[in-house]
């Protein structure tokens, strides 16, 4: 019956809509069914995502397959797929990861009383994300944009009942429509200026060299991926969402939805390719915004915070990849001639592969170290796991050395991929990024080896057990992709359409950037080995206090201005406004006006001597008579 | 034969009548069901007869003459064109979901109550019905003399202030969009006062410029208190928040769209030089009142049912937002909008009282954490404020893109600002949802719970909820559903401007 490869992916694309609502309408009380409707759903997705995307097939590239949705005069919204290898490879992700997701946390949330609300919106978040893969034009895309800002806010606030969470996912949402006010007015602006906002036409106009320079339509849409994305200054709400359950961060703040943003900007690469400036900024933004998070990582004490801000720092680098932009390299030999790759979109999805895999394993192995510690996630409560949770600190560690750039793994050759651009175009960002990644080998040892070596420093961490086999199953399988995610040749060429464009080093290049990560790695990496001890304090807090408050003062500077801005001077603009309503229209002028005006004065005399009827019908009389007149 | 939109008015209105006899409660509530159930069916009926091919035109037209034809060229000239049909159909619904609501509800003097509200909904349904200027004048003042005897008699705090001041808004507003019709009947030079007279004569010479100008703002001026364009919008969140829900559900989802509806298929056609020599102001007080300015005065509210009210007076800002761009495409943008809102705040306010008859109070400090014993009805709300603030896949949000889209060609400045709204919007309904419903118990709510605990929606409040929620999906998911008539009928109506 499903032959046509359009059908599977109208079928992948509508099941977990279908699934949502089934669950929403029948399965409110029935939370073990909805568990298994809703991960029944994410392996269909994941089997024919992977179908879709391994058997070579592609659609909606040079033929929109579209259907028109809303049509008022001129203007057409259209929801269409398009599916070229770009979408192919995020499918192939977002199937991959919600299926472990999925299977993880019919373990993690088995004793969870709203199971049924859980695994619900896990199947419209689904829906939402394929919706972004799949939008062949910015309206439809702008669609699932928000939808998936809804799916966040309903699993962020999962545990509704704490104040926390209900803060956390309020945040989420409205830094996200933030955000999304400047993207839509740039898919408006893109709209009206080009006459289009159908992605695959704009992409043919930008190849033939007819597409107008605009810098302000690529920014605007940024704005989109900077609240989606968390870049700075909106990057305050990722944080916040570690309120949500364990699973939902690695597959919703960690693998998927916050990596959208990258994937939206690959989507619309045309549009920065003819505005230089533009890609200036967003190179700045991504790069400052890589740096930030992973200073801020250093200081934290929860355990998904630090994976939290690691994947600021991460986002980070892939916008800062996107922004650097194109680069020319020889091509065939000394001889040959130069072709210019999209080198900033090979290296900032190649590391959003990479990303997806050990940062959903880490994410997934820090659920599974909480579900053994019984709710405990202070590091620092933490120590001398590796030899209660076998299974778990070797995936773990695999994740670890993945994200440091330990040579071999998944990391190591995406985070290459972005050094060697950053070195060939921008020396000031290639010094960003590299200061950033002796941060990153530092804080991640850091957290490592404060959960799994050393002494236990609490009863809960005593107690610490291994999870079931669906816990461990998608910690396995991710951890092997996290390690064999690097080599392209597991992709087996049917992403080229992007890998082909990632710029590797040559000759001397190839050996200074293998010099230069090692040397990242192994200085951060050594250094918090030796400094961090397996204490219940802070050792950076102890022995240089005066750093530790500086780096504290800086995570926290943003979210101060916030609720400074929110509590201080929206709150009390408000109250101002509220009381020139209240006292000065409706008390002055309204009253005052009543005062002199007979009309209304009238019909408050009206009014004041009696029942409301005889108003009315002296008011129809009126009406009557002025009707004469008028007709007369 | 069988006149659908001639029974759609008569039935409310016969059942209203048969509810002055005194009855057992139970034949009440079939007497006001049936009054509440056959418009609702009959609007739905229409909907799928209608040629969408022909929404320009006027279908399902029927005229009777009552006997002031000859005198003053009046008669009940009734029929739906692709731009009412939406309107009409939506009054169909929420009257079912408002008299559903009204009938289980503790109303004192039920009868009186119900069949008040009967006779406005039999108003609600002429209006949208009628081709007929001075009909749909007529209906309106039907509907609302019924809102403000249900205000001022099953009010609630300060009722007596809140009637008072809807009564003079209100008929201050009607009345000046009365003189602005007559003006635009006299100065067309048509013998009759119906719509479709009116369009052939001003096609074949329109008014004067300047009198366009004149008339056009008499309309908006008029059809503007009506909708609470700012700064003449301090009725509404007052009048909604003492209104029985009932009514504040018809008034502020159905009744209210009276004066857009009047700009959008009679003024604005009609006098395009009127609405060009406007538009600039219009935009200011849609974009810099209703939307930014009533935006924040909303953030600042704490009483859940004012606040609901301070939001519909902020959506209306984009509503004219879309007049002043004088396009097809905001135009629709228009229409759609209406009919989304009206179902979205009519869930609302309704939620808003079944959440008052579990705290006892509207004042959103004293909630909180409400969702742990009334998680359906924290579904409900959650998903009403959702469409409310815009969300896609929930009805509002096609008649906001749409006006975006079409006010940009107006005024790319004024669109940017309109779209900042989102982020307030977002801000007060998210809160609103959060100090309702999440986080820990409020002492003064654990208190009330202590005496009481509160319960669950029952299927009485369910059903009327779950047919609204149904209404904005259903648009939500497949705005073709409306677009497609209102598209024929705007283009039809707006081609060439």
């Amino acid at each position: 019956m499903f032959q046509n490869p359009l059908q599977i992916a109208q079928l992948v694309f509508l099941l977990p809509l279908a699934s949502a609502a089934v669950i929403a309408l029948a399965l409110r009380r029935q939370g073990n069914i909805a568990a298994l409707v809703a991960t029944f759903t994410a392996t269909l997705i994941a089997a024919g995502g992977l179908y879709l995307a391994f058997s070579g097939e592609r659609f909606g590239v040079t033929a929109p397959v579209s259907v028109d949705w809303l049509t008022l005069g001129s203007f057409t919204l259209s929801l269409g797929l398009k599916f070229d290898d770009l979408s192919a490879l995020m499918l192939s992700i977002v199937g991959v990861i919600g299926l472990c997701v999925h299977v993880f946390s019919l373990g993690y949330m088995h004793d969870d009383d709203a199971k049924a609300r859980y695994f619900g919106g896990l199947s419209l978040f689904m829906f939402a994300m394929l919706g972004i893969v799949f939008a062949d034009n910015l309206f439809m895309m702008f669609i699932f944009w928000e939808l998936v800002g809804l799916g966040s806010y309903l699993l962020i606030n999962h545990y509704f009942f704490k104040p926390s969470a209900a803060a956390a996912s309020k945040k989420a949402f409205i830094a996200n429509r933030v955000g999304d006010f400047g993207y839509l007015c740039g898919i408006l602006l893109c709209y009206h200026f080009y006459g289009t906002v159908n992605l695959s036409e704009l992409a043919a106009r930008s190849a033939a060299g007819t597409l107008a320079v605009n810098n302000v339509i690529p920014l605007l849409l940024f704005c989109g991926a900077v609240g989606k994305s968390a870049q700075l200054p909106l990057q305050v709400w990722l944080p916040d969402a570690m309120e949500g359950p364990t699973p939902v961060s690695a597959l919703i703040h960690a693998a998927t939805m916050v990596a959208a943003g990258i994937f939206m900007l690959c989507r619309i690469e045309p549009l920065f390719a003819i505005a230089p400036h533009a890609l200036t900024i967003v190179m700045w933004v991504g790069t400052a915004t890589a740096l930030y998070a992973a200073l801020c990582a250093i200081t934290q004490r929860d355990i998904k915070k630090v994976l939290a801000y690691s994947t600021l720092s991460q986002l980070g680098y892939m916008v800062a990849a996107f922004g650097l932009g194109s680069l020319k390299v020889a091509h065939g030999g000394a001889s040959a001639h130069e072709v210019v790759l999209a080198a900033g979109v090979g290296a900032a999805m190649f590391h959003l592969t990479t990303h997806a895999f050990f940062k959903a394993l880490m994410f997934l192995g820090s659920g599974s170290v909480i579900h053994g510690c019984h709710h405990e996630q202070d590091i620092f409560k933490m120590g001398g796991l590796s030899k209660k949770m076998p299974l778990t600190f070797v995936t773990f560690t695999l994740g670890v050395l993945a994200i440091i750039g330990c040579p071999g793994l998944a990391g190591f050759f995406s985070k290459d991929a972005i050094l060697y651009l950053a070195m060939e175009k921008n020396t000031a960002v290639f010094a960003v990024l590299c200061l950033t990644a002796v941060l990153t080998a530092f804080y991640m040892i850091r957290m490592w080896k404060l959960v799994f070596l050393g002494t236990t420093r609490s009863a809960a961490a005593a107690h610490a057990h291994e999870g079931g086999i669906s816990m461990t199953l998608p910690l396995i399988v991710l951890a092997v992709l996290s390690v064999v995610g690097g080599y392209e040749a597991i992709y087996g060429g049917h992403f080229d359409g992007v890998l082909s464009q990632i710029a590797h080093p040559h000759g001397g290049d190839h050996t200074t950037i293998l010099a230069v990560s090692l040397a990242v790695m192994l200085v951060g990496a050594g250094a918090a080995f030796l400094f961090y001890k397996p204490s219940a304090d802070d050792t950076l807090q102890t022995k240089v206090p005066g750093a530790f408050a500086a780096l504290t003062l800086t995570q926290k500077s943003f979210d101060a201005a916030y609720d400074y801005y929110v509590a201080k001077v929206q709150q009390r603009f408000a109250m101002l406004l509220n009381y020139i309503d209240l006292i000065g229209i409706s008390g002055i002028i309204v009253r005052g006006t009543a005062g002199v005006t007979g009309l209304v004065g009238l019909a408050t005399r009206a009014l004041h001597t009696g029942s409301l009827h005889a108003y009315v019908y002296w008011f129809l009389g009126g009406a009557v008579f002025l009707w004469f007149f008028a007709s007369r | 034969m069988f006149d659908h939109l001639l029974i759609a008015i008569a039935t409310p209105l016969a059942a209203a009548l048969l509810l002055l006899i005194p009855m057992p409660a139970l034949a009440r509530k079939v007497v006001a069901g049936v009054g509440f159930l056959m418009p609702a069916l009959l609007a739905l009926c229409v909907w799928a007869q209608f040629s969408v091919a022909d929404a320009a035109d006027y279908q399902f037209v029927t005229q009777y003459d009552t006997g002031l034809k000859d005198a003053l060229g009046i008669s009940l000239h009734l029929g739906l064109n692709g731009i009412s049909l939406p309107l009409f159909v939506l009054a169909g619904i929420v009257g079912l979901a408002a008299g559903l609501y009204a009938i289980q509800s503790k109303a004192e003097r039920p009868s009186l109550y119900l069949g008040l509200l009967l006779v406005m909904q039999a108003g609600l349904m002429g209006v949208f019905a009628s081709i007929d200027v001075f009909f749909f004048y007529f209906f309106h003042e039907f509907a609302l003399i019924a809102t403000f005897i249900m205000v001022g008699v099953w009010g609630g705090r300060d009722r007596g202030y809140a009637a008072m001041k809807l009564t003079i808004y209100l008929t201050l507003g009607a009345m000046l969009s009365l003189i602005g019709l007559i003006a635009l009947y006299h100065q067309s030079g048509a013998e009759n006062f119906d719509l479709i007279a009116l369009r052939q004569v001003i096609a074949d010479g329109a008014i004067n410029g300047s009198n366009q100008n004149v008339i056009f703002g008499l309309l908006l001026l008029g059809f503007g208190i009506l909708v609470s364009l700012f700064p003449f919008h301090t009725w509404a969140p007052l009048g909604y928040g003492a209104a029985p829900s009932s009514a504040a559900m018809l008034h502020a989802g159905v009744l209210k769209k009276f004066g857009l509806y009047g700009l959008v298929q009679i003024a604005a056609p009609l006098l395009p030089l009127g609405v060009g020599h406007w538009s600039g102001w219009l935009a200011l007080l849609a974009v810099g009142g209703n939307v930014l300015y009533i935006g924040f005065v909303t953030i600042a509210q704490r009483d859940l049912k004012q606040m609901i009210g301070y939001s519909s007076v902020m959506h209306m800002g984009y509503a004219f937002l879309g007049i002043a761009a004088f396009n097809i495409v905001g135009i629709g943008g228009v229409v759609l909008m209406m009919v989304a809102h009206g179902f979205s705040v009519a869930l609302l306010f309704m939620l808003s009282t079944s959440i008052y008859h579990r705290t006892q109070t509207f004042d959103m400090d004293d909630m909180g954490g409400l969702a742990k014993q009334t998680p359906v009805l924290a579904a409900f709300f959650v998903t009403a404020t959702f469409a409310s603030i815009g969300l896609p896949g929930l009805a509002n949000f096609w008649g906001e893109l749409a006006i975006f889209v079409g006010a940009w060609k107006f005024s790319a400045v004024y669109t940017t600002l309109a779209i900042s709204g989102v982020i307030i919007s977002a801000v007060y309904g998210l809160r609103s949802a959060a100090k309702v419903f999440f986080g820990e118990t409020s002492p003064a709510l654990a208190k009330v719970s202590a005496e009481k605990a509160p319960t669950d929606l029952c299927w009485c409040e369910k059903i009327p909820a779950l047919v609204l929620l149904a209404a904005l999906l259903f648009v939500g998911f497949w705005p073709k559903s409306i677009s497609e008539g209102v598209n024929t009928a705007v283009s039809a109506l707006y081609s060439g401007k």
